[in-house]
C-alpha cells in the first residue's frame, strides 16, 4: 500500500551529530522516501551529512515527511527518535501527523 | 536486509586520525558497523601499513563486504598494493571520498542495513554535500 505522510515537532535540543546519525540509520531501514525539512531547507533522511547540514536547534519547528509502502511507520519511528534523541528537558511540542492512502 | 553488516577500514597516514575518525562514526552510527582503524606505520611513524591494512580487511569482515577509505594518495597505492595480493574484487570496495565525511555517511548507510556498494556509495555521494 503506497501512502504519503509528514508530521511536524518542535525540537527541545539540537540536531547534533549523534541524533542526525540516529535519525538517518532509521531511515535508511525503511522503503520510503524520507525527507527533513527545517528552516526552509530539505535533506534526504537517509543521508546523514544531509541532515547535519540542517543545522537544526532547539526550539526549531522540523517536518518529517515521507512516501512510499511503509511511509506511516517510517514518519512515526523518526519523530521518535527526534523526541528521544534530542530531548535535553522540557516536553516536545507533538503535531498531529498527517497520512493520506 | 541481510545479517551481515558491511565492514569499513580507514586507512590514514595517522594512527591518530584513523581511530579518532573510527571513534567519531562509531558515536554518530550507534556502535553496531566494525570500524577498523589502520593508522601510521608498523613502527608508529606517519604513513601506511600494507600489514595494517591486510589485518583491518580481515577483522572488518563479517560475510558482507568491506568498504575501504583511504585519507591521502599513498594510503590508496598501499590499499591497491594489498588489493592486488589478497583482494577480492566483489567483497573489498576502495571508495573515492573526503575521509571524515566518508566515513561517517559511510558507517550509517552500514548500520541501516546498506550493501557494500550502497556503503561505498554513500561514502563517494558525501564529496557533494555543502556542510555550510
Amino acid at each position: 500500500m503506497y501512502a504519503s505522510c509528514e508530521q511536524a515537532i518542535t525540537l527541545v535540543g539540537d540536531l547534533h551529530a549523534r541524533p542526525a546519525g540516529a535519525l538517518a540509520v532509521a531511515a535508511g531501514r525503511f522503503a520510503a522516501a524520507v525527507s527533513v525539512t527545517a528552516g526552509g531547507h530539505t535533506a534526504d533522511a537517509k543521508s546523514v551529512l544531509g541532515v547535519m547540514g540542517l543545522g537544526a536547534t532547539s526550539g526549531q519547528h522540523v517536518t518529517v515527511s515521507a512516501a512510499g509502502p511503509d511511509a506511516q511507520e517510517a514518519v512515526a519511528a523518526l519523530i521518535t527518535i527526534l523526541t528521544q534523541a534530542t530531548k535535553v528537558g522540557g516536553l516536545l511540542r507533538n503535531q498531529a501527523g498527517c497520512c493520506s492512502r | 536486509m541481510t545479517a551481515a553488516t558491511v565492514g569499513i577500514v580507514l586507512v590514514s597516514h595517522s594512527a591518530e586520525l584513523a581511530a579518532g575518525t573510527a571513534y567519531l562514526a562509531a558515536q554518530v552510527s550507534g556502535g553496531t558497523v566494525t570500524i577498523i582503524a589502520a593508522g601510521g606505520t608498523d613502527d608508529g611513524d606517519l604513513g601506511t601499513s600494507a600489514a595494517k591494512v591486510v589485518r583491518g580487511l580481515s577483522e572488518a569482515e563479517s560475510g558482507a563486504g568491506v568498504v575501504v577509505l583511504p585519507d591521502l594518495g599513498s594510503a590508496v597505492l598501499t590499499v591497491r598494493a594489498v588489493l592486488e595480493d589478497h583482494g577480492d574484487a566483489e567483497s573489498v570496495l576502495l571508495a573515492d571520498a573526503p575521509f571524515v565525511e566518508g566515513a561517517v555517511a559511510a558507517t550509517v548507510t552500514a548500520a541501516a542495513g546498506g550493501d557494500i556498494k550502497a556503503v561505498a556509495a554513500a561514502a563517494e555521494e558525501a564529496r557533494h554535500v555543502r556542510k555550510l
